[in-house]
């Protein structure tokens, strides 16, 4: 008996080695071809998600994206909040941030913060809040078992924060902490000047909290903004997971009925941007790597031509390595490690194009010089079909990734609600594929000699001044022959009060 | 194409990007919940190892493959070549990437022949160096004539090559497929290759990933160099604290090869040589020192035979990769490391555990939750108890030689790191001398398993946890470690926290503000540094003071005694009188709370 087992162990492995490798010889017959274009692959059809199979008008208000999802027993919750920094008045500038963290994390009516994040952590559920510029979200992922006690306590938060006074204190402290370090990293100062000059000093995204406005922000402001905000009409949903579409529906008007109080219609979102003037804006910063941005006026999201200059833009610098800029200042010339164009249509406001990277001090200037000849070249002659069939076809073929989990289709079409996308556009992902299809040559050309124009170029540089304006012996280029030789020395910002600094 | 040294360098963001990425295996764990991620284990018949998870959620395959050799498997001298070789596998193939195969090769040579004069002369530069003659290699004024005219004739090569180069085509062919996120990591203990398909072109990943295994060819190798120095720049050189956290890294451990950062020195990366690349990927290269991952939508029957097809061409190395033999010894002393750096005061504090899959480790893991979190130890003990620090974090790493734990925090304004430090002993030593309470406990556990169910919410959260547990050392953890992390007792946390967190097996960081980088404010521009320094502390009271009454006193005070101070206080008395006035202006506009 016991050889037998042993026997047929035995045999049933040889039998599936044998079988393996017998299906191994067959397939090996074919010869491997030497290019990938040798090979063949069956066709991939695949249609996206329609946003009206999910999408619920719930008579308490909001409108829902509400996506049944049975394979893992979890439930992933949010909630977006038409509120933001735009609204923030003048003199409360950090309210949005408090009120932002604090909702969830500063206890309720009958809760104080402690017991609140006791009860949600001992049953593993994540409640996060935020306000961020245009958009505040409220977030909740937990065990489907748990679902009824989530809505109570979210249902609770909602309409019914503490912001308990220890925890106010506590967050302005931090938040104090975090302004310290606003000028130790360069990359955040780039980051920082990056939307000064793209959008001007007195836009109000440009309005940082400083040490004195969030010191002066109360217990009264908070609530205040909380009740002028967050209130059903203001919200839009999305829900995923294990869970029954019409019970989930049924709570979610529970969740929103009877509000305690009335808040107000968020106002329009404010589009008076400026851009700066053409010249190259150095800020002084002692690092061995200078950090560049070479930046032009944007477009919105909207822009009728928005998928040429999509596709314009990977073929210039954001296609990664299949990108021009990409392939010479790195691949080529070794001079950075990252290098890359960016050209986001806004939602509410242009968002500028950029195009950046990090060099040694030295060869700040020659890589400089390479962009800014690319973003020439690409507007001055038409790109070829190889670039312009590998950008259109990598979009369409990763389209599916956009709707990979019920998550993100959820979030994804919430998202277009949110917006306004959905009430322009309800057909924008399903024409998706068919817009890019039809992007040419001449779209690419005509849309890059629109927009990347030379002489309205702003250069942002962070590094240090000296290394960078000495330049390198082998490549002749300085930084004052670029954007019309014109050099402002931008000072760094005193972090607690944001006003610039003497040296 | 990154280094996951952050998985190892503790700066804040990287702490953050740790909890992101390794908690998909950190957090693995739940008995009642008990969720097993269905891989199938395969062999090839070269050695290759393959795991297959099926999954029809999204039309795509996420594919993968670990080496397991990293950083931890160079010598100085060449520190940094692990990274820098995972650069050069994106550089083709005989067939993809340049347009003549031959000359491509022949160019290769040339160029090698000008850079080994070149080797001589940065010989003779790194002499200069140690007499003192030159202090910085790196600028480009302190090469020797020679080496400036031998640079001249190898551009010209690079010029020659690129006649013939395909751009990047590597990149090129998989972006026109559909193929989205193709980038690679290196870490001490693994480097790992990974990107994600369209369903239907599974075969286009077996044809790409052999081919570059089979017969990687190493063009651009110098240019690609200087990319990596620029990482370096970007990642160590350039941030407030990634050259001192390279440092203590290196303070921390004496023997391991852990002991040299994962990018490589400042030394070593311009002078790593191709021939030194051709034989790193000789010896760990080989397939029986790699594992294939696929996630996703494909049949494994056929990806199995794909494989075999596809990556069975590549054959079994001769020799096996040699093991790495040193033990960290018992450190004997406490290691102490003071910083001035562009920072808010903070401590960072290692201590030696142990590796992955170590008995202790998942009792340490759990002690990490303990202390982790808004809910956890140290955030209630320090933050909200002794009011010393804004912030804190815990956890354990274990990686495949060895491990190490964790724990910092930032000081609150008017506290100095030490009193952080101090607070992290005394809630360790709480750990020490009681049991941690059954429903304390039961909280860090149920939310160990509730992850189990995260783990799974995705492709490329599935291939991750696959990478780094086999990368550490053994695939199962995935299933496994969870059932380990429920069965740990508050006893076993007990006996870990006092064999572990003992005061000569740690080393610690102190870091406080370099003094020249503290905001100015152009108030205080008139002022002498002593000014100053006395006036900085009470302006920055000032700025949270609320109660105006005590404002208006101080201002009056200030008032009646100005006429008494001497002539050189004058202008510090002007400042601090105009800030009384802004906060009480302030104050007042402010609603009352």
């Amino acid at each position: 008996m016991h050889t037998f087992t042993l026997r047929s162990l035995a045999l049933s492995s040889l039998v599936s080695t044998l079988g393996l490798a017998a299906f191994a010889a067959a397939t090996d017959t074919a010869a491997i071809p030497d290019r990938p274009e040798k090979l063949h692959f069956p066709p991939l059809v695949y249609e996206p998600p329609n946003p009206a199979d999910y999408r619920v008008e719930l008579k308490a208000g909001p409108v829902a994206y509400v996506v049944p999802d049975h394979e893992l027993p979890l439930i992933n919750l949010a909630l977006y909040v038409r509120t933001g920094q735009y609204v923030e008045p003048a003199d409360k500038v950090g309210v949005s941030e408090l009120a932002g963290y604090l909702l969830a994390r500063g206890g309720t009516e009958s809760m104080t913060a402690e017991e609140l994040e006791e009860k949600l952590d001992f049953l593993a559920a994540q409640l996060n809040s935020g306000i961020g510029e245009t958009q505040g979200s409220v977030s909740l992922n937990l065990l489907a078992k748990d679902l009824d006690t989530g809505l109570d306590i979210l249902r609770e938060v909602l309409t019914k924060p503490r912001f308990q006074a220890d925890k106010i204190k506590l967050h302005q402290e931090q938040l104090l902490q975090a302004m310290k370090q606003r000028n130790d990293d360069s990359a955040d100062i780039e980051e920082r000047e990056q939307g000064f000059l793209a959008f001007g000093e007195k836009f109000w995204a440009n309005r940082y909290p400083t040490a004195a406005s969030v010191g002066g922000i109360t217990r009264d402001d908070l609530r205040a903004f909380h009740h002028q905000w967050f209130h059903p009409a203001n919200f839009v949903v999305a829900v995923s997971g294990d869970f029954d579409r019409e019970a989930m529906v049924a709570k979610l008007e529970t969740l929103f009925a009877d509000r305690p109080f009335q808040g107000e219609k968020s106002p329009a979102i404010p589009t008076n941007t400026t851009f700066a003037a053409p010249a190259v804006y150095l800020v002084d910063k002692d690092v061995n790597q200078g950090r560049v941005t070479v930046m032009l006026p944007g477009v919105l999201r909207d822009d009728p031509e928005y998928f040429a200059i999509a596709v314009m833009n990977r073929i210039l610098g954001g296609g990664g390595f299949t990108s021009r800029i990409m392939n010479r200042v790195r691949s080529d010339e070794g001079l950075a490690y990252s290098a890359y164009s960016s050209f986001q249509g806004g939602v509410y406001y242009p968002q500028p194009f950029e195009a950046g990277f990090q060099s040694k001090s030295r060869t700040v200037a020659y890589a400089t010089s390479i962009v800014l000849e690319e973003m020439k070249r690409i507007a001055t002659e038409p790109v070829t079909d190889e670039e312009l069939e590998t950008e259109k076809r990598s979009l369409i073929d990763t389209f599916p990734r956009a709707f990979a989990t019920k998550a993100q289709v959820a979030a994804r079409f919430a998202d277009d609600e949110f917006t306004g996308r959905f009430a322009k556009n309800p057909t924008y992902w399903k024409t998706y594929r068919d817009k890019v299809a039809a992007v040419t040559k001449d779209d690419v050309l005509r849309v890059a000699k629109e927009h990347l124009t030379p002489d309205r170029v702003a250069i942002l540089v962070v590094g240090q001044k000296d290394q960078i304006l000495l330049g390198y012996p082998s490549h002749p280029v300085k930084l004052t022959d670029l954007a019309g030789g014109k050099l402002v020395d931008v000072p760094l910002r005193d972090p607690l009060t944001m006003q610039p600094m003497t040296k | 194409m990154k280094i996951l040294e952050r998985l190892a360098t503790r700066s804040a963001g990287f702490r953050r990007g740790l909890r992101g990425c390794l908690s998909v295996w950190l957090l693995s764990g739940g008995v009642a919940l008990a969720q097993q991620v269905p891989v199938g284990e395969h062999t090839l018949p070269n050695g290759m190892k393959m795991l297959l998870v099926e999954r029809h959620d999204e039309p795509t395959v996420s594919g993968a493959f670990v080496v397991h050799a990293g950083s931890a498997n160079e010598r100085p001298g060449i520190t940094g070549i692990a990274h820098l070789f995972e650069h050069m596998m994106f550089k083709g193939t005989p067939t993809i990437g340049t347009k003549d195969a031959k000359r491509d090769l022949e160019i290769i040579a040339e160029q090698e022949q000008v850079r080994d004069q070149m080797r001589q002369e940065e010989h003779k530069m790194r002499a200069e160096w140690r007499r003192g003659d030159i202090t910085d290699l790196q600028k480009p004024e302190n090469q020797t004539a020679r080496y400036r005219e031998l640079e001249a004739q190898f551009k010209q090569l690079v010029e020659a090559q690129r006649e013939e180069l395909v751009k990047n085509e590597f990149d090129r062919i998989y972006t026109s497929e559909g193929a989205s996120g193709m980038n690679a990591f290196t870490h001490y203990d693994m480097t790992a290759y990974f990107i994600t398909v369209p369903a239907n072109k599974l075969e286009l990943w077996m044809w790409m990933e052999s081919e570059r295994l089979l017969h990687p060819v190493f063009r651009e190798f110098y240019a690609e160099r200087d990319v990596v120095f620029e990482e370096r720049r970007m990642r160590t050189e350039s941030t407030p604290l990634g050259k001192f956290e390279e440092e203590f890294n290196s303070m921390f451990w004496e023997a391991l090869p852990y002991h040299w950062p994962i990018v490589g020195w400042a030394s070593d990366i311009p002078a790593i040589s191709k021939a030194e690349a051709d034989q790193f990927y000789a010896t760990y290269y080989a397939p029986q020192n790699i594992t294939l991952i696929l996630v996703g939508d494909f049949k494994p029957e056929t990806a199995l035979a794909e494989a075999t097809r596809y990556f069975g061409r590549i054959p079994h190395g001769k020799v096996d990769a040699p093991d790495v033999v040193t033990l960290e010894p018992r450190q004997e002393a406490e290691k102490r490391m003071n910083a001035e750096a562009e920072t808010n005061p903070q401590v960072d504090i290692l201590w030696h555990t142990v590796p992955f899959g170590h008995k202790d480790s998942y009792a340490l893991e759990v002690l990490a939750q303990l202390l982790s979190t808004r809910t956890g130890r140290l955030y209630k003990g320090l933050v909200l108890g002794r009011e010393v620090a804004t912030d804190t974090f815990a956890r354990q790493e274990s990686r495949h030689w060895a491990g190490l734990f964790n724990a910092g925090g930032e000081a609150r304004e008017g506290h100095a790191p030490t009193e952080v430090e101090q607070a992290i002993y005394d809630e360790l030593d709480k750990l020490k001398e009681t049991p941690v309470p059954a429903e304390e406990l039961q909280k860090v556990k149920n939310n160990f398993a509730a992850a189990e169910y995260r783990k799974l919410s995705s492709n490329s959260a599935i291939l991750f946890q696959l990478i780094f547990n086999d990368g550490f050392g053994d695939w199962h953890e995935i299933n496994e470690a969870g059932k380990k992390i429920q069965a740990v007792t508050a006893e076993d946390v007990q006996r870990v926290a006092k064999t572990y967190f003992t005061k000569e097996n740690r080393a610690v960081a102190i870091y406080l503000r370099k003094a020249s980088t503290e905001p100015e404010d152009p108030l205080l521009a008139g002022l002498s540094a002593e000014q100053k320094a006395q006036l900085k502390p009470q302006l920055e009271r000032l700025k949270t003071a609320t109660d105006v009454e005590k404002l208006r006193a101080g201002l009056a005070s200030m008032e009646q005694h100005a006429a008494q101070a001497p002539a050189e206080a004058k202008p510090m008395i002007e400042v601090l009188k105009k800030k009384l006035l802004e906060r009480i202006a302030e104050l007042e506009k402010a609603p009352k709370n």
